[in-house]
């Protein structure tokens, strides 16, 4: 089976508990991994307005995964994805190559500004200490 | 005479979860703006138009901007 990119948004009903919400993020990231999945990285929107109700809810809490998968997993993740009540929106995207390239770019960059912090954090406590 | 058409493109990647870069090639209606206004390529254009849809879809960009409703 052929392992391609994929980026997958859910949007959870937001008027949920965050209790809720958080063990259907856990359950949909449990299935993905258990299913030959490997994750790259996860956007948490949290709640956001919606450009249109849906199921006379105004808002919505988003997640946003990258993971690279085999291509017949996804058929079942949406499958599981339709048979959660409490995921009102779903929208699953192979990753082209500039894609790809694109959000290999962004987490580098996110990365390295997670170091410089670190580092001028280290740096501060050091001066601090001496 | 006609007016010379004026070309553009668009530097970034072109991200459907970012809805405020889309907002400017919609009208305010919602509608997606014709490529013979905006000036993009053709290519450009197209990956332009799937982006908007699919921010539709998952509910980031109106399908008829409230406004109209």
């Amino acid at each position: 089976m052929p392992i391609n990119n994929y980026e997958s948004v859910i949007v959870i009903n937001a008027s949920l508990e965050d209790e809720q919400i958080d063990s259907t993020y856990q359950r949909v990231h449990e299935f993905i991994t258990a299913n030959g999945g490997e994750f790259q990285d996860v956007e948490k929107w949290g709640r956001k307005r919606l450009a249109y109700p849906i199921q006379k809810s105004k808002s919505g809490y988003y997640f946003v995964m990258r993971f690279t998968a085999p291509s017949d997993m996804i058929s079942k993740l949406e499958r599981t994805y339709r048979l959660d009540e409490t995921i009102v929106r779903f929208l699953t995207v192979q990753l082209d190559k500039e894609a790809v390239a694109h959000y290999e770019v962004l987490r580098n960059k996110k990365e390295e500004e997670a170091e410089k912090s670190e580092n001028e954090v280290a740096e501060k406590t050091e001066s601090a200490e001496s | 005479m006609k007016n010379k058409r004026v070309k553009r493109v668009i530097e970034e990647f072109i991200d459907y979860k970012d809805a405020k870069k889309l907002q400017k090639f919609v009208t305010d209606q919602g509608k997606i703006i014709p490529r013979r206004i905006t000036g993009l390529s053709a290519k450009q254009h197209r990956e332009l138009v799937r982006a908007i849809k699919r921010a539709r879809q998952i509910a980031i960009m109106p399908f008829v901007s409230e406004a109209v409703k």
